[in-house]
């Protein structure tokens, strides 16, 4: 109690007042006078009296600093003062503390908006309960074409009765069912369809009314659904009254049972979860390609390993290569966390980010600490006036640590503040997917700044704290040439404008490769035409049949078709840039078969109407697809030219038959190839085999027009509820859109990229102008010495353009090889460019050449143009 | 000087206790001078050391100060004991009584505890 009131008086001591000086001060005056009394009263003389008081005292004013000592806290008084000493310090040359906290500001913004990125997307917890527990199940082929994972129905049953790893096992796939609520026009929603255990692998718990289970599940239990927070918001107006209603989805009455809390976004963009209603009796026998959409997660045990789990999967998998030769010979089950499945795929970017964002801030703090060395020389009489006047080493160490300290916390804010900024920037412009993790800057990013802060600060402060550490007091006092500037000073500055050099190669080989890479993504011919197609989704109920849904989307071909601004319409099953993961394999008719290695795999494709119009891929040979071809039940088909590159590099592949499980089909004609059919546009082009539309019930629609697409959006809702008053059309964009989309990425990594290593080169070429301009007028005296005794304007140049350009030499060397050990890593991220690319060196080599002999040039000039007369005379 | 004390560590504040009970308010100066006077000048005390001293009691609450007038007429700063200041002394007082008897008692010279 009584020590805690001392240190709180203690603590209000720092804010010590004038007035308590005085007091002091009386007080030491009147116990002198009342000793100085005493002692004449003992017969002293008086400057006697006066003598022995002082010396009884112990000295006026060590008694003073003792009191003062004892009224505050020495530490934090001592580093109040040094704080205050060194805004001032800064106060004071404002140029200097600009350009420090710009560019720190740069080096720690860049460093946080990355960060807070990796943040979401690496570090994060995701919001599930115990969600390292949570599996993501692929099964793909041992060799050949897979289908993106995906797992077959009858598959996942033999999963579900063979595994002991799994407390819970679910499969899903998506829908588009349209829903009718009530006096609503019917919507298409983004749906999924799951099996009973779904909820439990998640962990989710519903925010009203409760999820599905097994038994919702069942054959013929009867129809629920779950709603999305948002989907719930939107059609329901937040009602609770919602959870219990009868709605209309896919033309069947059914129930809704409960409603997610927004935090659950499980896949993302989820409106609405329906029990899947799958029976192992209808599925038994076929096993075959076609049903390879499912996918698949599992909770693990508590005690079973990932590992474990691994094994018990593969266990299963040769199980079923015994069980079923013909279909499952060559198919294995894998597993992945749930963490690398959703965010593995960002990682190489991020990683590449997270490099270039750290080369760039040991670029500012290597420029900030020349800044630093220069501004110690030109400190060092007032640091050795200090040392004579008393201070201690750890007194002057703390003053500098101090300055460098508050200039990264200026430097940090101003970050900071950049990095919420451009997260936002970035944020708000990003399509789905990306922003499946909602980046932001929260409190490990603010604490990752911050720590950046102190580490930045310590860094480049204790190179000129180091340096002053022994500084000679008589020379410096004496001298006006500070020594700092000697050699060893000149060498050091020198290491530093290597280094950055160096690392400024190597984001500049980055960004140049990257540059050319979304140059060939975006530029390349695509193999079609985006512009002026509107594209929208219509799926009828699953349970139409095939000759319902013909006549329907027949009629509403012909309607669209006649509408006006209306070039061509066609449809197809999955458009560029969308990942279907319906693939094949087939035998070619005439050559020799071999055991479970079919002779060729491609992407299947179903069109209908005048696709090849409407999305602008050319026939190259044969004929096109007709209305009849549909009917058959064995119809011809188009391959596009990758297929008949690979497949029939020296024949002409018309007439040739493709045999599978499910037929023979005659090869009728060639198309040219499309971009962007296996997924991303970025993926190599794969053999694709485009069928006639066999009567499935879900269609894209592909309009192409001569008038802007978006006017059309509404006559074609208008012509579908004409024909079916209960059926919605969903996904309506652009192929446009599209496209951008699926290049945002790329173009967002580019982006970045190619900033850092603009800053990089500029503050890089500030940082040799910086050094070389600094020992120019360190040097006066010298170069004006040199002149008179003979050395010409060219020699006086030359002097500080070798010493910038041995160290800008060295720095490219080391540049170079570190970009050969690194470059490898932008490999995943790069589009028909190789890392190992010697022309891109070179030209990143002269980027960086060029402006770094201006930044030499510029002060090596001024140095050639001084007068040695002045020179000395400025003594 | 050789055969003076120094004052022990701590034991300041408890001399300047007692002098304050026994003196009643009492300046800086006159406290230095007393406690002085009382170990009959054998303990060396520099008198400035009795600041830092006081100013602790004070921020304990110990004592108080307030300025007033010296009987020889001039302005000076007085201390005074507060009831705290009372407890406290008790209770040292109290504890150093028993550690000088325990000290005692061992190094008594015929202190054989038979």
């Amino acid at each position: 109690m009584k020590s805690l009131r001392a240190w709180a008086i203690r603590l209000a001591g720092l804010f010590r007042t004038a007035r308590q000086e005085q007091e002091l001060a009386a007080e030491m005056e009147s116990h002198l006078h009342l000793h100085i009394e005493d002692n004449l009263r003992c017969g002293m003389t008086p400057e006697q009296a006066r003598r022995d008081a002082i010396l009884k005292l112990g000295g006026v004013e060590q008694t003073k600093q003792a009191y003062r000592e004892r009224g505050t806290i020495p530490l934090i008084e001592n580093l109040l003062r040094d704080l205050r000493y060194a805004l001032r310090q800064l106060a004071k040359s404002p140029g200097f503390t600009i350009t420090v906290t710009l560019t720190l500001a740069l080096g720690i913004g860049a460093n946080t908006a990355i960060f807070s990125a990796v943040q979401a997307t690496l570090l994060r917890t995701l919001p599930y309960p115990h969600a390292d527990r949570i599996i993501s199940i692929q099964d793909s082929r041992l060799q050949g074409q897979s289908t993106g994972g995906l797992v077959s129905v009858p598959r996942f049953f033999d999963l579900q009765s063979q595994n002991n790893s799994f407390a819970a096992l679910a499969l899903f796939y998506f829908e588009n069912p349209t829903l009718i609520a009530g006096s609503r026009l019917p919507e298409s929603l983004n749906g999924v369809s799951a099996s009973g255990q779904f909820w439990r692998v998640f962990g989710a718990q519903p925010l009203l009314g409760r999820t599905f289970s097994d038994r919702d599940d069942r054959k013929n239990s009867p129809e629920v659904a779950v709603l999305s927070y948002g989907a719930w918001q939107r059609i329901f107006g937040g009602n609770p009254d919602a959870i219990g209603r009868q709605v209309t989805i896919e033309r069947k009455a059914t129930t809704i049972i409960g409603v997610m809390p927004s935090g659950f976004d499980y896949p993302h963009g989820t409106d609405i979860w329906q029990p899947s209603h799958f029976d192992p009796a209808d599925w038994g026998k076929y096993r075959g390609d076609g049903t390879r959409s499912m996918n698949v997660f599992a909770r693990l045990k508590p005690n079973v390993s990932l590992q474990a789990a691994q094994n018990n999967l593969r266990v299963i998998s040769s199980r079923l290569q015994q069980d079923y030769p013909a279909t499952d010979a060559s198919w294995q089950f894998s597993s992945q966390s749930l963490r690398d499945y959703l965010s593995g795929r960002f990682r190489p970017a991020l990683l590449v980010l997270l490099i270039a964002s750290g080369a760039l801030l040991l670029i500012a703090c290597l420029n900030v600490a020349n800044l630093l060395l220069s501004r110690a020389a030109t400190r060092q009489r007032e640091i050795a006036l200090r040392r004579t006047l008393g201070a201690t080493t750890r007194r002057i160490l703390s003053q500098f640590f101090i300055e460098s300290l508050l200039l990264t916390f200026f430097g940090g804010g101003v970050g900071l503040l950049t990095a919420m900024g451009l997260v936002h920037a970035i944020e708000s412009n990003l399509p789905g997917g990306l922003n499946t993790f909602r980046a932001g800057v929260d409190r490990p990013v603010i604490l990752f700044a911050l720590a950046l802060c102190i580490l930045t600060g310590i860094v480049f402060g204790i190179v000129p704290a180091w340096h002053c550490r022994t500084i000679d007091l008589n020379t410096s006092l004496k001298q006006g040439e500070p020594r700092i500037a000697g050699r060893s000073g000149r060498r050091l500055r020198g290491a530093f404008l290597s280094i950055q050099t160096g690392l400024s190669l190597v984001l500049l080989v980055g960004a140049l490769l990257l540059v050319q890479s979304l140059w060939k993504l975006t530029r390349s011919p695509l193999g079609f035409q985006p512009e002026h197609v509107l594209t929208f989704q219509i799926a009828l109920p699953r349970t139409a049949d095939a000759n319902a849904s013909r006549n329907f989307y027949s009629e509403l071909q012909r309607r669209i078709e006649s509408l006006p601004g209306v070039t061509s319409v066609g449809q197809i099953s999955a458009l560029p840039t969308h990942d279907w993961h319906a693939r094949s394999n087939y035998d070619i008719d005439g050559r020799p078969r071999t055991a479970n290695h079919d002779t060729a795999a491609a992407e299947d494709r179903y069109i209908s109407g005048d696709i090849l119009r409407a999305i602008h891929i050319p026939l190259l040979a044969g004929r096109e697809l007709t209305p009849r071809d549909e009917e058959l039940k064995s119809p011809p088909v188009l391959i596009n030219r990758q297929f008949a590159h690979e497949y029939f590099p020296n024949e002409n592949p018309i007439g040739k038959r493709l045999i599978n499980e499910t037929g023979q089909f005659e090869i009728v004609g060639v198309i040219g190839n499309v971009r962007g059919t296996a997924g991303s546009i970025a993926n190599a082009i794969s053999p694709e085999v485009y069928f006639p539309e066999q009567g499935s019930p879900r269609r894209l629609f592909v309009v192409r027009t001569h008038i802007p697409p978006e006017q059309i959006v509404s006559a074609i809702r208008g012509q579908v509820h004409q024909i079916d008053p209960q059926q919605a059309i969903g996904k309506v964009r652009t192929l446009d859109d599209m496209l951008n989309a699926s290049v945002i990425q790329p173009r967002l990594n580019t982006g970045l990229v190619v900033a850092f290593a603009c800053i990089a080169l500029l503050l890089a070429c500030v940082g040799i102008y910086g050094v070389v301009a600094y020992s120019v007028a360190q040097r006066t005296r010298e170069i004006g010495l040199r002149m008179a005794v003979g050395a010409s304007r060219g020699q006086v140049a030359w002097l500080f353009i070798r010493q910038s350009v041995i160290s800008t030499c060295f720095g490219m060397a080391g540049g170079l090889l570190a970009t050969f050990l690194t470059i490898h890593l932008l490999r995943s991220l790069l589009y028909g460019v190789e890392p190992y690319d010697l022309p891109t060196i070179l030209a990143a080599l002269l980027v960086l050449f060029l402006p770094s002999v201006l930044a030499t040039l510029i002060p090596a000039r001024r140095a050639a143009s001084i007068d040695p007369m002045q020179a000395l005379r400025a003594e | 000087m050789g055969d003076k004390m120094e004052v022990w560590q701590g034991t300041l504040a408890l001399m300047v206790l007692r002098t304050l009970e026994t003196l009643g308010p009492q300046h800086g100066y006159g406290i230095a001078r007393r406690i002085e006077q009382t170990s009959g000048n054998t303990l060396t005390l520099n008198y400035g050391t009795i600041y830092p001293a006081l100013l602790k009691l004070v921020q304990e609450g110990s004592i108080v100060a307030e300025w007033g007038v010296s009987e020889n007429n001039r302005k000076a700063k007085f201390y005074k004991l507060t009831r705290t200041g009372r407890k406290q002394l008790e209770k040292e007082t109290k504890t150093w009584e028993q550690a000088t008897e325990i000290l005692g008692r061992f190094l008594s010279p015929k202190g054989d505890p038979a």
